[in-house]
């Protein structure tokens, strides 16, 4: 037994779901318990190569291994526990909290400028730049940093492509939903800023749906991109 | 010596937390230490050991720590005071197990 079949039965095991905290130890462990093994068989007369040969068969194949490791389905990630959860609803609060605080911090620009430095709407300065920033992360970029969060979470813990597809395709849908708008002239010196989340019926068109499409595209192209060419090289000879 | 599955279902976890709650131990240690504190009448696969002490310590029964002796890494696991509960469940219940097989083997 060698070095990279513990490295093969780490991949197998984080494959399968184990949580990686377990797998590393377990391989840790078991690495050791081999070189013990060999130095008892070593002690009784073996050669190096036989006691190699002897504690392999005690601590069992890779695949008995792996069996009696996926036994215990504790040990599995908390994503592959409760991939309703890791995929589906965190994703989409933390599309909701990344909105809501972008909004927020977009007022706390817009108090702070006009209250404490005192900048108008007639000289704005750098402000609704700031603001148009803060709107476009938003909408934009918040639910493609939410989806790809669940996809990167799928993707170290081996989790079925359904459940990050399902949740990207939520997250993208949700995303589609949410608006932002700042308004500021002469006529409403301390400026306007709306946004929300919902179905407006005016956009549910054209525009909301490339919205979706693209948050989808931006985030499920490359990851399965990625995990077809994984596939590809763990089929390799 | 063959082993019964379903006799033998729980003894493992009764037998490392015995075995613990005397001492801290690692993995090695305690295949070897079961083996023979049972004068070789029982031998937990080695490969089995691992998984079965990292559930009882997801289940709070055990708790490990990385400690490098001799300029080896090891991972000693010692019992919890839910552990030591536990331990005293099933040591009852395989008293009363073994006291009726006793009690049957007496009879005939």
């Amino acid at each position: 037994m060698t070095m990279q079949r513990f490295e093969g039965l780490s991949r197998r095991l984080l494959r399968a779901g184990i949580a990686p905290h377990h797998v590393k130890r377990l391989v840790v462990e078991i690495e050791a318990h081999f070189a013990d093994l060999v130095a008892e068989l070593r002690s009784a007369g073996l050669s190096q190569a036989e006691s190699e040969s002897q504690a392999a068969v005690r601590l069992g194949t890779e695949e008995v291994l792996t069996a009696n490791i996926l036994a215990h389905p504790e040990l599995r990630s908390w994503a592959r526990q409760r991939p309703w959860l890791a995929f589906v609803v965190l994703p989409l609060v933390a599309l909701a909290v990344q909105f809501v605080l972008s909004m927020l911090a977009a007022v706390g620009v817009i108090v702070f400028s006009t209250h404490v430095l005192g900048i108008t709407s007639l000289y704005p300065g750098p402000v609704p730049w700031v603001v148009a920033g803060l709107q476009a992360y938003g909408v934009w970029i918040a639910p493609v940093a939410a989806a790809g969060a669940a996809c990167l979470i799928a993707a170290r813990s081996g989790a079925p492509i359904t459940w990050p597809v399902a949740g990207c395709t939520l997250v993208a849908l949700l995303g589609a939903a949410t608006n932002a708008s700042f308004e500021w002239s002469p006529a409403g010196p301390q400026g306007v800023l709306s946004g929300g989340i919902g179905l407006h019926v005016p956009e549910l068109g054209l525009a909301s749906s490339l919205r979706t499409i693209l948050t989808i595209l931006t985030v499920l192209v490359p990851v399965l991109w990625l995990r077809r060419r994984r596939k590809e090289l763990a089929s390799l000879p | 010596m063959a082993q019964n599955a379903s006799l033998m279902s729980g003894v493992p976890e009764l037998l490392v937390l015995r075995l613990l709650s005397a001492q801290e131990m690692y993995g090695y240690e305690l295949a070897r230490a079961v083996r023979e504190s049972t004068r070789q009448a029982i031998s937990l696969g080695e490969g089995v050991l691992y998984p079965a002490l990292h559930a009882m310590e997801t289940r709070g029964f055990v708790k490990a720590r990385r400690r490098t002796v001799s300029g080896r890494t090891r991972v000693y696991y010692a019992i919890t005071p839910r552990g030591n509960r536990r331990l005293g469940e099933l040591s009852g219940e395989w008293r009363r197990i073994a006291g009726g097989v006793r009690a049957l083997l007496e009879g005939t």
